[in-house]
């Protein structure tokens, strides 16, 4: 299978539905092979961008390029693009075969080749011995492999993913978005990718986009988008974040819980006084036990680590991480004394 | 993700709707006429109203369209609900025998009930009332089906039962409140369909409104072609008003909401 | 009735599961009493007139077996009546699946009110055919009717040029279209419903046209609906009574015109289960198109 990865580019699309801006001013540039997506809450954009990508949303300003060729004159069933939809996609008067054949045989490709083809592809999904049954008689995840396969066998430029899995059980999910990965990777083919489950896009991404109406916020890496957010909509929404109120002490310090912590590293530039929002990950706050002062509220085992929600005075509880081991020290109804780590806590100006 | 309307589509609507409106406003038209076609006049539907006829036919068809309504009902909702419920095994007969009624031409079943009906049943328009019932149960079987499958029927049931309500109750105060919409509907169906019956009513030999404004047709042109208008509108301004209605009402509770 | 109905129901649903076989078995029984009071109704008023038209018609006025009345079905005016009869039926088929099925295509692009209002009013207009429908289309399209003056003063057309009369055959298809259309826009629209937008994007992505859509996904797709909504149509043109009677006088051969004929006493002795025969020959007919419905209901099914 060589499907050679092409280059996407994006330069400031903006997508309007009436008054609403879908997307805005949106650029963004995919490198050959490489699997990106765009993750948000339903309404950010993400969808619009893959759709404009596809060719199928065409009321845009600004251009979209595929290896540095505009895209603005060709139809969606010129651009030699392969989607997945998030479901129903399959024409369910045909088998698997004939759905995986089908762009082959809108191309007039002979059918002795065509299903060759197809045979090839159901067996790089893992359906090989699924290829006579019909959309109805598959399982949803079954499904979604037939319509990958079927994406696929077009050998297109780019492949386009619109949330794939989230019409599926939590353990096919899981075990099919491996799968996408490992496809993807083999044939190296350039993958836009959407979704608004945080964990899928950090588990099969090179790099993460985060959209927030309409806007891009910030794309980079999972681990940095992770450790490095830029924006506090960006941090809410990528993994767990406590949000507390906090007081400037100067340039580079504010107060947090009564402690005093220095966060230069983050180019904060507050103004003495200041009342601001500090947003402080799980895992970055340690807890001891003591006599007095905040309790334990809550304790939820998450296999691995149990997650402690504690009552540190204010309306919402703070969430501390902690791995089982060390958690079963503690219990509800505690007292515990919190502290923070400087390093991984970010400040917003309320 | 909406499809979008296109100009061919646009083009069937407005054609499809030019075709379908236009008799019925050239209807209008002529039941508005004078006698000898001169100048225009409401002097059909006032002839209408003069009738001795009318009145009789009109209260009749009335009276055995309401009870057609409150018959096929009381017989349908428990039937349907209890199918849903613990006879799924019978869903599949009652759809068979329930598409019947469609496919039988009203015809034969005339000729069969003038020999097979008992001679006290047959002296009263009532009797058309149960045939009325077979006519309209496919529509009316499909509208609480389709109504009781978008509700979470057993667990409504259950619900209702623990919490001590009997199984006549939880039909009254849950079941049917929560169809309302389907039941309105398969109420107005059944009301129009037998308003205009036409079929049996005249092969049984009973006077309603349809048979009586065929024998007045030969009479004046003009005057039936106004009740058959006027019954046309009448129908048509009911129908609109009952499929409204619960958008109407739940504009009206939004308003609420927002001013509270 | 509806008391006994709901009741059981209930009390199988809190036993549900927990029961031995041998109650179980006991089950089925009180089961049936739950669809007791519909079966009681259809059978009584629906299943025992035809079976009394059935024994009639195969009974002469001495009550002697014969079948002399299923002979003379196939012979004069009864012939007739049911060559009629088809042919109206297959024509306003024809033409009323292909609009109807044009409307569907354009209807389901609508939203909201524009769509609930076009769907109730293809409802209504079903519905409430028969005779207010025949005497509007006597009026709009008669001699003296509105449309007629229109197409004749500002199209030129005389639409009474040719065979064309409101009382003849082509008058009641004409009619029989105006509610045979929004039947099978009705019974049609759930299939078009069904078409996902994503099998549409899909084609397009993976390079199909417009054309290759139809014809590969649209088409196979809907034919089965189709087919079995134009039995249905037939078997409600073949059938209809109320608007053929009001706009012919009975004068056009048509089995159920014939039948109400003979009901209402234009008969000879020799012949009282004529109409009984016709009638079966009708619901013989009627029998068929839906068997031919089930069939395809079934094959479209299994896929």
């Amino acid at each position: 299978m060589d499907i050679h990865g092409s280059t996407v580019e994006f330069h400031g699309v903006t997508r309007k539905f009436g008054n609403v801006v879908a997307l805005n001013d949106f650029s963004l540039k995919i490198k050959p092979g490489e699997l990106v997506t765009l993750l948000g809450p339903s309404g950010c954009g993400k969808t619009t961008a893959l759709r404009i990508l596809a060719g199928i949303d065409k009321e845009h300003s600004g251009v979209v390029e595929i290896d540095g060729k505009d895209m603005s004159s060709i139809p969606a069933n010129k651009r030699n693009i392969g989607m997945v939809f998030q479901a129903y996609s399959l024409f369910p008067n045909m088998t698997a075969q004939e759905n995986v054949e089908y762009g082959l045989r809108v191309r007039g490709v002979d059918s002795v080749a065509r299903s060759k083809r197809a045979s090839e592809l159901l067996e790089l999904v893992g359906l090989a011995s699924q290829s006579a049954r019909r959309s109805t008689q598959l399982s949803g995840g079954q499904q979604q492999r037939v319509a990958l396969a079927r994406a696929l066998a077009i050998e297109p430029s780019v492949l386009l993913l619109d949330e794939p899995l989230s019409a599926l059980d939590a353990q096919v999910r899981s075990q099919l978005r491996d799968e996408i990965r490992r496809i993807q990777k083999t044939i190296g083919i350039t993958t836009l990718f959407v979704t608004h489950d945080q964990e899928e896009a950090m588990a099969v991404s090179d790099r993460v986009g985060v959209m927030n109406k309409g806007n891009l916020d910030q794309i980079d890496s999972p681990s940095h988008l992770y450790n490095k957010p830029k924006t506090p909509f960006v941090a809410g929404f990528v993994g767990l974040t406590n949000v507390v109120p906090a007081v400037a002490q100067s340039k580079n310090e504010v107060l947090v819980l009564d402690q005093v912590l220095d966060i230069s590293e983050h180019a904060p530039s507050l103004v003495k006084g200041e009342e601001v929002k500090a947003l402080i990950r799980p895992e970055a706050i340690s807890i001891e036990k003591a006599a007095k002062g905040a309790v334990v509220i809550t304790k939820s085992f998450l296999g691995p680590m149990t997650r402690i929600g504690i009552d540190v005075g204010l309306h919402d509880l703070i969430y501390v991480e902690l791995t089982s081991k060390e958690a079963k020290k503690i219990d509800t109804g505690d007292h515990v004394e919190v502290t923070i780590s400087s390093d991984s806590v970010m400040v917003t100006h309320a | 993700m909406k499809r979008t309307l296109g100009w061919s589509d646009r083009t069937i609507l407005i054609a499809a709707g030019f075709f379908f409106i236009t008799p019925f406003l050239a209807a209008g038209e002529y039941s508005l006429r004078g006698y000898g076609g001169k100048g225009h006049t409401f002097a059909n539907y006032t002839w209408i109203l003069h009738q001795l006829g009318f009145g009789p036919a009109l209260l009749t068809s009335l009276r055995i369209a309401g009870v057609s309504v409150l018959l096929l009902l009381f017989l349908m909702i428990p039937t349907v609900v209890y199918v849903q419920l613990g006879g799924r095994r019978w869903a599949r007969l009652i759809e068979i025998l329930c598409l019947l009624p469609i496919v039988i031409p009203v015809v034969s079943l005339a000729i069969g009930a003038q020999v097979a009906m008992p001679k006290r049943l047959q002296s009263t328009s009532y009797e058309l009332c149960f045939f009325y019932v077979i006519i309209c149960m496919p529509y009316v079987y499909r509208t609480l089906n389709t109504g009781l499958q978008a509700i979470a029927l057993p667990t409504l049931v259950e619900a209702s039962s623990s919490l001590g309500a009997t199984p006549v109750k939880t039909l009254v105060l849950v079941i049917i409140p929560a169809i309302r919409s389907a039941t309105l509907g398969a109420a107005f169906i059944t009301f129009a369909i037998s308003m205009g019956e036409y079929a049996l009513a005249v092969l049984l030999h009973f006077h309603t409104l349809p048979t009586w404004a065929t024998n007045a047709a030969q009479e004046n042109l003009y005057g039936s072609v106004a009740i058959s208008i006027g019954s046309l509108f009448s129908v048509w301004f009911l129908l609109v008003l009952f499929s409204y209605l619960p958008a109407i009402k739940g504009a009206l509770q939004n308003k609420k909401v927002k001013v509270t | 009735m509806s008391q006994t109905s709901l009741q059981s129901t209930l009390s199988h649903q809190t036993a549900e599961g927990a029961l031995p076989v041998a109650k179980r078995m006991f089950r089925l029984d009180k089961s049936f009493l739950g669809i007791l009071p519909f079966l009681a109704l259809i059978g009584y008023f629906f299943f025992y007139p035809l079976a009394v038209v059935f024994n009639e018609s195969i009974h002469d006025s001495h009550h002697h077996l014969t079948a002399s009345a299923y002979k003379a079905l196939f012979g004069g005016d009864y012939r007739n009546a049911f060559i009629g009869s088809f042919e109206l039926a297959a024509y306003s088929m024809a033409i009323s699946a292909i609009i109807g099925a044009l409307i569907c295509w354009a209807v389901v692009k609508t939203q909201g009110h524009a769509r609930k209002l076009i769907i109730a009013a293809a409802g209504v207009l079903t519905s409430t055919g028969g005779i207010p429908l025949a005497f509007s289309f006597i009026a709009a399209f008669g001699q003296e009717g509105l449309v007629t003056k229109i197409l004749l003063n500002v199209f030129h057309w005389d639409i009474y040029g040719g065979a064309f009369d409101i009382y003849n055959f082509w008058g009641i298809l004409l009619v029989y279209c105006f509610f045979q259309a929004p039947l099978m826009v009705i019974i049609f629209i759930p299939a078009v419903e069904n078409l996902k937008v994503e099998w549409q994007e899909a084609n397009e992505t993976l390079g199909g046209s417009r054309i290759a859509y139809l014809r590969f996904v649209v088409i196979p797709v809907l034919a089965p609906a189709f087919i079995s909504s134009c039995l249905l149509l037939f078997a409600s043109g073949f059938s209809a009574y109320a608007t053929a009677a009001a706009m012919s006088n009975g004068t056009i051969p048509l089995v159920p015109l014939l039948i109400g004929n003979l009901v209402n006493g234009e008969v000879l002795a020799d012949q009282a289960n004529q109409g009984d025969a016709l009638a079966m020959g009708m619901i013989l007919v009627c029998v068929l198109v839906f068997g031919l419905y089930a069939l395809v209901m079934r094959v479209s099914r299994k896929k």
